[in-house]
């Protein structure tokens, strides 16, 4: 049977969908008994579309150029991947912290009319003309996309002219795809396709693949490769801060695994069938369930069961009388958590660790992946909301206000303006991941639970932009069944 | 018309009118776009701006279509209209405006049909035909002004010879939007004039339409704002006042105050006794303070009108020595530039700096490193820092984009908001 290319929009995988009102038991029940239709929703908030995720997912890279083929606007959302790679600089002890090299083609009403190849090429002359890049990196657009820009060939074009440089279109054009995540796997995508090739490198021992977004702060990336390192692993950290030389010793590795669980896994998957390296593909590391699950099962593919629960037992006799405590404080409270698709169900996992109660879930999209979690939780709490958006603060603000949960877990904006108390396991600056940043996610959230002086004032002068009525309607309203 | 650019400085035409509405209390903007134009066009503008984000609707809080492929190949009016109907529902907004992304623009949806629908029922929905493609952020401010002229503010408003409108300071574009338009209400409010900033004091599309009363516009700015002002004066009779610059400090405020009073016939004994009260409280400061700030040749990257006022504070008010002055906003016309230079050149006592239009991150990084003239402050913005860096200079963040502070109401600004640049610049090191 022919090889089925993956085109890199995650809505192509059947039975991924992003529109759904539901429980825990009914969404699990329903997707078991394959009754789970994708849908839509006929009035909606904004998205994050894909091509800020292919941009954040490589601008920290060295001896690159970042070309948005694209007008102004669509570099607006890089400012987040701007400030984590100069924030991230700092920590790394880097004293003259550098821009990322972000051109933008600024496509306009010529452009629309003519194409924007002329801007494009000019870009690409001035890219190699100031930096002398290793890296090119050419990113679509919805305005790209729908004029007809051939990005693939002028970039071809453009290679045979600049050999020096390696010319890398992507293909992130935000209208192809509602699920931003198909943004990391359209980067990956391109990085096999124009960098690796196929090509075949010798293998060296114990290097391990680990794949990392941008969120990840400096003190994770830490936490993570000190506990691949006492597996004795040699630790390969991209794209995040790496290189084209790190890049390009992925087919080196003797195994992959990732810290996100929308980013890469697409990936890793073509790295086994193209390379034949074995991968880990479980959690996000957040929480003592979830952080031993991901790392036993890194350990498992490179045959170190048996280290791994030598460390495990002991980073817990160290943890647990400290989550103890934790536990104490938070025990039974009930949580609302929303997020991406990685950091929500790691939330859900580490609340657990505290054992607190979820009552409702805001994930992006729901899929098998997202089954096993939900599996994983209905064994845990008896009864929980589950809405599967991505963001729409106007659902949320309605199930929040009609569950009244002690604590609010994800972006604060909403929750805080109902005067619940918020927290938020995002956080590319500070601790989150593994043993360690467990602790420091608990006392967060226990602080505020104690503390809510500042939400709870903020409710009593600030008001929500919705009407009253929305509150008392059933917040899935606006889903349609089926596609519209 | 639009030029390539390396780490633009604030997003495209829909970030400007997304900036702008969000600034006005209780106005919903609604997006006919693609699924990330409300997060990008909100990080774009008011994500840089000292942390601080429409309080109504924002980013992902914004009602939009979220064209996909079918609706690139079908059309999206039909999406719109659930999207507009959804947001009447459950938003509590005085107004709505839709936006139309590059999306709509280029299949070309046709978003007011669709508006009137609405507008015909006696629901304030307000369509915006300026896809994202045709211009920057400051484009997005006229936009707005021009949609409000054409379509918003009343004619016939009993006139109130007491009431004036600030423009030219641009929502979330100006990281100190808000200060600034406050340091301006509190000094025309003490010379007995009503001020209509709209976009402080929880002003909104009341204020907006009943405009047509004001006596006198006040731009601010060197070269924005020209076309909406010369529709205030031929359809509602508001004559304006263009106040070539920001004015930081004693010197500028005041004359600042004085063309204002000129141009209104105001009471000159008032104007008087205000300017003399106020210029003492800044000297009351200044004067406890000397020999603190040691002596600085300077230069600035900022939009055109931070530019003039850093420039003519630290130069005339400061004594400092101008060095290089680059605007860095895109400036096409070449008279607006002409003005511009002059304003810069206009100094008391100072040499006139060399004065640069660069808007491309490399291009003004390049002019710095390769200044011949020492400097030893820069005032610039969160991507200007890595050339200060670079060669060492005392470094001030006090231009747009702005990511590594927050800010709420502090300005440069005024006779107040020099004392806080003054405070700023002091280096202990």
């Amino acid at each position: 049977m022919a090889k089925v290319t993956y085109s890199g929009v995650r809505e192509s995988k059947p039975g991924r969908l992003n529109d759904l009102g539901s429980t825990g038991q009914e969404v699990s029940e329903n997707f078991k008994k394959g009754c789970l239709k994708r849908a839509d929703r006929s009035f909606a908030q904004g998205l994050q579309c894909q091509q800020i995720n292919s941009l954040a997912a490589l601008m920290s890279l060295e001896d690159s150029v970042f070309i948005s083929h694209s007008p102004q606007g669509c570099v607006g959302c890089a400012i987040m991947a701007i400030d984590m790679y100069r924030v991230g600089q700092i920590h790394r002890g880097i004293r003259n912290v550098k821009n990322p090299r972000l051109i933008v083609t600024n496509l306009d009403q010529k452009s629309v009319v003519f194409g924007g190849e002329k801007k494009l090429r000019e870009s690409v002359a001035k890219a190699v003309d100031r930096y002398h890049p290793k890296l090119t990196f050419v990113f679509a657009s919805c305005a790209s996309g729908i004029i007809g820009d051939d990005i693939d060939a002028i970039c071809g074009d453009l290679q045979n002219e600049y050999p020096e440089t390696l010319i890398i279109p992507i293909h992130c054009e935000g209208f192809k795809s509602k699920i931003c995540a198909s943004g990391f796997d359209a980067a990956f995508i391109s990085i096999n396709k124009y960098i690796l090739k196929h090509q075949k490198v010798e293998k060296e021992a114990g290097l391990i693949n680990l794949f990392a977004p941008t969120t990840v702060s400096y003190a994770d990336q830490k936490e993570m490769e000190r506990m691949l390192q006492l597996l004795g692993a040699k630790v390969n950290y991209i794209p995040f801060y790496s290189s084209l030389e790190k890049i390009k010793k992925i087919p080196a590795a003797e195994a992959s695994t990732s810290i996100c669980k929308v980013f890469a896994d697409e990936f890793m998957k073509t790295l086994y069938e193209d390379y034949d390296i074995p991968y880990s593909h479980t959690v996000m590391p957040i929480g003592i369930r979830n952080t031993d699950k991901w790392y036993r099962g890194i350990a498992k593919v490179i045959g170190k069961e048996k280290e791994v629960e030598e460390i495990i037992q002991k980073e817990h006799e160290r943890i647990e009388p400290l989550v103890k405590k934790l536990r104490d404080r938070l025990s039974g409270k009930r949580v609302f958590i929303c997020g991406g698709t990685g950091r929500s169900f790691a939330a859900a996992a580490l609340i657990d660790d505290f054992g607190m109660k979820l009552v409702g879930l805001e994930t992006p999209t729901y899929d098998d992946d997202a089954q096993v979690d939900i599996e994983y939780l209905n064994g845990i709490h008896k009864d929980f909301v589950v809405d599967i958006a991505n963001m729409q603060p106007f659902e949320q603000v309605n199930l929040v206000k009609k569950l009244q949960p002690d604590a609010f877990i994800g972006v604060p904006d909403w929750a805080a303006k109902l005067g619940i108390p918020t927290t938020h396991v995002l956080d590319g600056k500070r601790p989150t991941m593994g043993y360690d940043g467990l602790l420091f996610l608990g006392n967060k959230i226990a602080d505020q639970l104690e503390n809510p002086g500042f939400n709870k004032k903020l409710a009593a002068h600030v008001k929500l932009p919705y009407k009253e009525s929305w509150y008392s309607e059933d917040a899935f309203k606006y889903i349609t069944k089926g596609e519209n | 018309m639009s030029e390539i650019m390396e780490n633009p400085k604030g997003g495209c035409v829909l970030a400007g009118i997304n900036s702008v509405l969000g600034a006005l209390d209780r106005v919903c903007p609604i997006y006919h776009s693609g699924p990330g134009c409300c997060m990008q066009t909100t990080a774009s503008d008011q994500g840089q701006s000292g942390h601080k984000h429409s309080c109504f609707v924002n980013s992902v809080s914004i009602p939009s279509s979220n064209m996909l492929e079918k609706e690139v190949v079908f059309g999206g009016l039909n999406k719109l209209r659930t999207t507009i109907q959804g947001a009447v529902d459950i938003i509590d907004a005085d107004a709505y405006f839709v936006l139309t992304g590059c999306t709509a623009g280029i299949i070309g949806d046709d978003i007011a049909s669709v508006t009137n629908e609405f507008f015909e029922k006696g629901i304030p929905v307000y369509p915006i035909e300026t896809p994202g493609f045709t211009g920057d952020s400051n484009l997005g401010y006229e936009t707005v002004w021009n949609t409000f002229l054409d379509k918003v503010i009343e004619k016939d408003v009993p006139k109130d010879e007491k009431l004036v409108n600030v423009f030219g300071i641009i929502p979330y574009h100006d990281p100190f939007w808000s200060g600034t338009l406050e340091e301006i209400d509190r000094i025309l409010s003490r010379l007995g004039l009503r001020v209509n900033t709209f976009f402080t004091k929880k002003q909104g599309i009341e204020d907006v339409k009943k405009s047509s009363a004001a006596a006198l516009n006040i731009i601010v700015n060197p070269w924005i704002f020209k076309g909406p002002a010369a529709k205030y004066e031929s359809k509602f009779g508001v004559p304006s006042l263009r106040i070539p610059g920001l004015f930081v400090g004693a010197t500028d405020t005041t004359k600042f105050i004085r063309k204002v009073s000129e141009a209104l016939h105001l009471d000159n004994d008032l104007v008087e006794q205000v300017i003399a009260s106020e210029e003492e409280y800044v000297y009351h400061y200044l004067g406890q303070s000397i020999g603190a700030l040691s002596w600085k040749r300077f230069a600035v990257v900022a939009d055109a009108n931070a530019a003039i006022g850093y420039t003519k504070y630290l130069a005339n008010d400061y004594s400092f020595t101008p060095v290089l002055v680059i605007v860095s906003e895109p400036i096409f016309r070449p008279e607006d530039k002409e003005a511009i230079i002059k304003e810069i050149s206009d100094l008391e006592y100072a040499r006139p700096p060399k004065v640069l239009f660069l808007t491309d991150q490399y291009e003004i990084n390049k002019a710095i490193r390769e200044e011949e003239q020492e400097i030893t402050l820069l005032v610039g913005s969160s991507n200007d820092r890595e050339i200060a860096l670079e060669k060492e200079i005392q470094f001030i963040l006090g231009s747009f984009p702005m990511s590594e502070r927050l800010i709420f109401n502090r300005t440069y600004a005024g006779y107040r908001g020099s004392l806080t640049f003054t405070e700023d610049i002091y280096d202990n090191n």
